[in-house]
């Protein structure tokens, strides 16, 4: 994984790292990869247990999709359009190449023939467009949701002929083709579509086109997936393309973290999924593997509701900003393995550029800018203004472990500038009950989420086109409104490139998002028996390229 | 007698469906008031992405902003015919859910309520023949310790020094023979304190007895008095014990469960729980009642024909006599 930002413009630079890349990749699939493809070879087969902390609630496509657990079983049940990878680099798949005229409004994509669905189903233009149909609207009196991320500008889609689909978008969207790779957009046979929503629920019964297929399962214990033989369309991303090495994956429900590690320890699993950062350097001085990918999105930290004084003054959103030793957090609550933010979106993303700059660690200067706004240090060390204290409360996100260790952290921080820190740890109902961006008793709300494509974040941060107004400036701030109109406009990435540079500059100039540290939220222990898997732009691991040996 | 049975079976039976009625009501009111569900609660996580437009949408659709006593109704309609309706968690039958997880609740208490019976027996046997300086009094303390020790903890220790460290068992493979013999002594320590508690009790009791004391004279062997003259009267309370404990069992194998990962009831409720999936939770808060009110309707029955000196007294009696009531009070019937 690089932190250098990726442009599809062509320099020298790029031409020199995409041959030695290739060259690389070729050097490395004839070296490794030749030789498990021969029938006899010794990598070709094996059985891997995965063990998991939760295998989510229901198994409807559409609903679980993007849950972070079962996520890693349909991305071994089911393909996509197109592949991102860790990069957020756009690859074919299922799609082989796709068109867009000029201003994103209508895409034509070309599929790849052959392809068929485990129950026979042949995966052709019209099981294209009852995928996007359903993704779009869901049924939602049945209970199929919507996905959630899928761009809310579409019109309808058209199969042209058997292997040729024309997609009609209200706007222009160009976040749809990276959106096609994204954890959500998972083809689904028309026949499970079709289903009612309780038959979609069992998981044996909905048929996807991936290189595994359900052999067995049970709610809340595990799920058995067993390889497709005929299985020869995998993306060339990932070097490989016919059937999977390792004969069938199992996922084990493991709700203690400690059981986890211990079995693959003691050679009893082979990948335990979110173990404690504080067990990664043991579990790598023993020789195992340790992976923690990051996803393409948001880095954790904080929306701020410029609303709720005092944060409606500048001085002290950037004091905040000041304030904050974001290297004090990766030594103490994580590992190196985390990143410094650089940005208020992740480093790998697509359009993500370095603003470290804007986010040094500066308790001068922050204790500079309050003095100028006009909080006073009292004996007590805490700051004042016409007899208020300067406080914060933070809602510790329950979606990541590690976010009240990281307040308490920053608390110690913001309180040496003269800050009263109060925190709240609520669980998840609760969270999602009262904690709400730009809601009275919130004054920062912590982020944890993924996105695939950049363009989205702008009308995300605002409230136009149901935005969610994250900083509750609703429509005050015109500048920022004015950018995100000409990114949601923009009709190529080249032209968005320098847009959303300004973007990410303003909006973390202006104090409106806090960056905390880049986000890892799947992190994986495995066996060194174990190779070859594959991340991709959501961080999650994929054993179809993967072997084993004994 | 048989008439008087009947009128009494008849009864208890009413008793028990008017319990199970008012345990499904309120679960569903105790839960209703609580804000969230699941399918409130996965629109709201930020990850899903879904505007508050589309989450009212969708609530509506689902007809979850319906006022509570509609809900209630249409639930309660639902399950007086015998329609558990579905999970909103996972979208599917409650039924299934639980027909799934059963029988691997069922072996494990099973097997837990005999390791506790053996424990406690085994344990009961010693405070009346080990000599006093054999530790009798060490022995006489395992109830409460066992007591006081969370069945997690036990849990945990089994797992890491017979699972880990031992290998015995796999820890992944939870519904294995050893690994199940492992979870049900985790749950059988606690459960078999209070059974080896009332049982040391009534064995003091009965072996001051004269009879005893007779057969001690007589030169009777020290297992064939406690088996052949102590262990019949000693054990009658001990079954209304148990059957007080079938409710722990189906507690216990909550907590059990969780440690050792094996998928039951109990594991199906801590997750019904944590996202407040109501109509299974109604479901299982139920079934609790159903087996919790046989079981106890079992002990009241069974007593009669264990020991033929309990018996109903006259028509209008309410229950039985308790063993324990010795001869002289028959005429009165106490509540235990």
């Amino acid at each position: 994984m690089t932190d250098r930002p990726r442009f599809p413009s062509v320099s020298r630079r790029r031409l020199l790292i995409a041959s030695s890349a290739l060259a690389t990749a070729a050097l490395l699939a004839t070296a490794g990869l030749s030789p498990a493809l021969s029938a006899d070879s010794p990598n070709n087969g094996g059985d891997i247990t995965f063990l998991i902390d939760s295998l989510g609630d229901t198994w409807i496509p559409n609903n679980s999709a993007i849950s972070s657990f079962q996520g890693h079983i349909w991305g071994h049940v089911t393909d996509k359009l197109l592949y991102v990878d860790a990069e957020g680099e756009v690859t074919p798949w299922i799609a082989e190449r796709w068109e867009q005229n000029d201003n994103a409004t209508e895409f034509t994509l070309h599929l790849k023939n052959g392809v068929t669905f485990s129950d026979g189903t042949p995966l052709d233009a019209s099981a294209v467009v009852a995928n996007l149909d359903i993704w779009y609207a869901g049924r939602k009196a049945e209970g199929i949701n919507p996905i959630g991320l899928f761009p809310k500008t579409y019109d309808r889609a058209e199969a042209v002929d058997a292997a040729t689909v024309k997609v009609f978008f209200k706007k222009p969207t160009l976040g749809f083709i990276p959106t096609l790779g994204y954890h959500g957009s998972i083809l689904i046979s028309p026949k499970t579509i079709a289903a009612p929503a309780n038959q979609q629920a069992d998981l044996s019964k909905t048929s996807g086109s991936g290189p595994y297929v359900v052999e067995s399962w049970k709610e809340g214990d595990y799920v058995k997936l067993v390889k497709r033989k005929d299985y020869n369309w995998g993306p060339a991303a990932v070097g490989h393309t016919g059937p999977a090495f390792l004969d069938s994956i199992t996922y084990k429900l493991v709700s203690e973290p400690s059981v986890r590690v211990s079995s693959v320890l003691s050679g009893q699993a082979d990948v335990a999924y979110n173990a404690s950062p504080q067990e990664l350097e043991s579990l790598k001085e023993e020789g195992f593997t340790v992976a923690t990918p990051r996803y393409l999105g948001f880095v954790n930290g904080w929306a701020i509701n410029t609303k709720l004084p005092p944060y409606d003054d500048v001085k002290v959103r950037q004091a905040l900003q000041a304030g904050i030793n974001r290297q004090e957090i990766i030594d103490t609550v994580y590992t190196p393995d985390w990143k410094l933010a650089t940005s208020f979106i992740q480093s790998n993303v697509p359009g993500a550029t370095d603003q470290s700059g804007l986010l040094a660690y500066n308790p001068d200067k922050a204790a500079k800018l309050l003095d100028e706004a006009g909080w006073v240090k009292g004996a007590d060390g805490i700051r004042t203004k016409d007899g208020k204290p300067l406080l914060l409360t933070l809602h510790s996100n329950p979606y990541l472990a590690t976010s009240k260790s990281v307040d308490e952290l920053i608390a110690q921080q913001l309180g040496k500038i003269g800050w009263k820190v109060s925190i709240r740890a609520y669980d998840v109902v609760t969270f999602g009950q009262k904690v709400k961006y730009g809601s009275l008793a919130v004054p920062a709300y912590e982020v944890t989420r993924s996105f695939i494509d950049a363009g989205t974040v702008a009308s995300i941060l605002t409230n136009a086109n149901n935005g969610e107004n994250w900083f509750a400036l609703d429509e005050s701030d015109k500048a920022l409104n004015e950018l995100r109109d000409k990114i949601a406009g923009a009709g190529s990435a080249e032209t968005r490139k320098p847009l959303l540079d300004e973007l990410q500059k303003y909006v973390l100039e202006q104090g409106y998002f806090i960056p905390r540290t880049q986000i890892v939220q799947r992190i994986y222990a495995q066996s060194p028996k174990l190779k070859g898997e594959v991340y991709n732009g959501v961080a999650y691991a994929s054993y179809y390229t993967a072997t084993k040996s004994e | 007698m048989s008439k008087a049975y009947l009128n009494y079976a008849a009864k208890r039976l009413i008793q028990a469906a008017v319990v199970i009625l008012l345990a499904y009501v309120f679960t569903f009111v105790v839960v209703s008031i609580l804000p969230g569900d699941p399918i409130t609660n996965v629109l709201n996580n930020p990850q899903n992405g879904f505007t508050p437009d589309e989450i009212n949408e969708i609530i509506t659709a689902q007809g979850l902003d319906k006022p509570i006593p509609v809900q209630l109704w249409t639930a309660l309609s639902g399950f007086l015919t015998g329609d558990l309706g579905l999970s909103m968690r996972t979208n599917r039958p409650v039924a299934t859910l639980i027909a799934e997880v059963l029988p691997s609740t069922l072996v494990l208490a099973s097997a837990g309520l005999v390791v506790a019976l053996l424990l406690a027996a085994v344990i009961a046997y010693g405070t009346q023949f080990l000599p006093k300086r054999f530790g009798q009094g060490l022995l006489r303390g395992f109830p409460s310790l066992f007591l006081s020790v969370p069945n997690f903890v036990i849990g945990l220790v089994l797992i890491h020094l017979f699972g880990f460290q031992l290998g015995i068992f796999r820890v992944i493979e939870p519904n294995s023979f050893w690994a199940t013999l492992f979870a049900a002594v985790a749950l059988g320590i606690p459960i078999s304190a209070q059974i080896a508690e009332v049982l040391i009790a009534n064995l003091d009791h009965e072996s001051g007895q004269e009879y005893a004391a007779v057969a001690r004279g007589r030169g009777l062997g020290q297992m064939r008095l406690f088996t052949k003259h102590l262990l019949k009267p000693s054990s009658l309370p001990v079954i209304t014990v148990i059957a007080l404990t079938i409710g722990e069992l189906l507690g216990g194998s909550l907590i059990t469960e969780t440690v050792f990962g094996r998928t039951g009831l109990g594991s199906l409720v801590q997750r019904s729980v944590s996202s407040q999936d109501l109509p299974v939770l109604q479901a299982v808060v139920s079934l609790a009642a159903v087996v919790f009110v046989l079981v106890n309707l079992i002990a009241d029955l069974a007593y009669p024909l264990l020991d033929p000196r309990v018996k109903l007294i006259g028509p209008s009696a309410r229950r039985p006599a308790t063993a324990d009531e010795g001869f002289t009070d028959l005429s009165k019937a106490v509540t235990p």
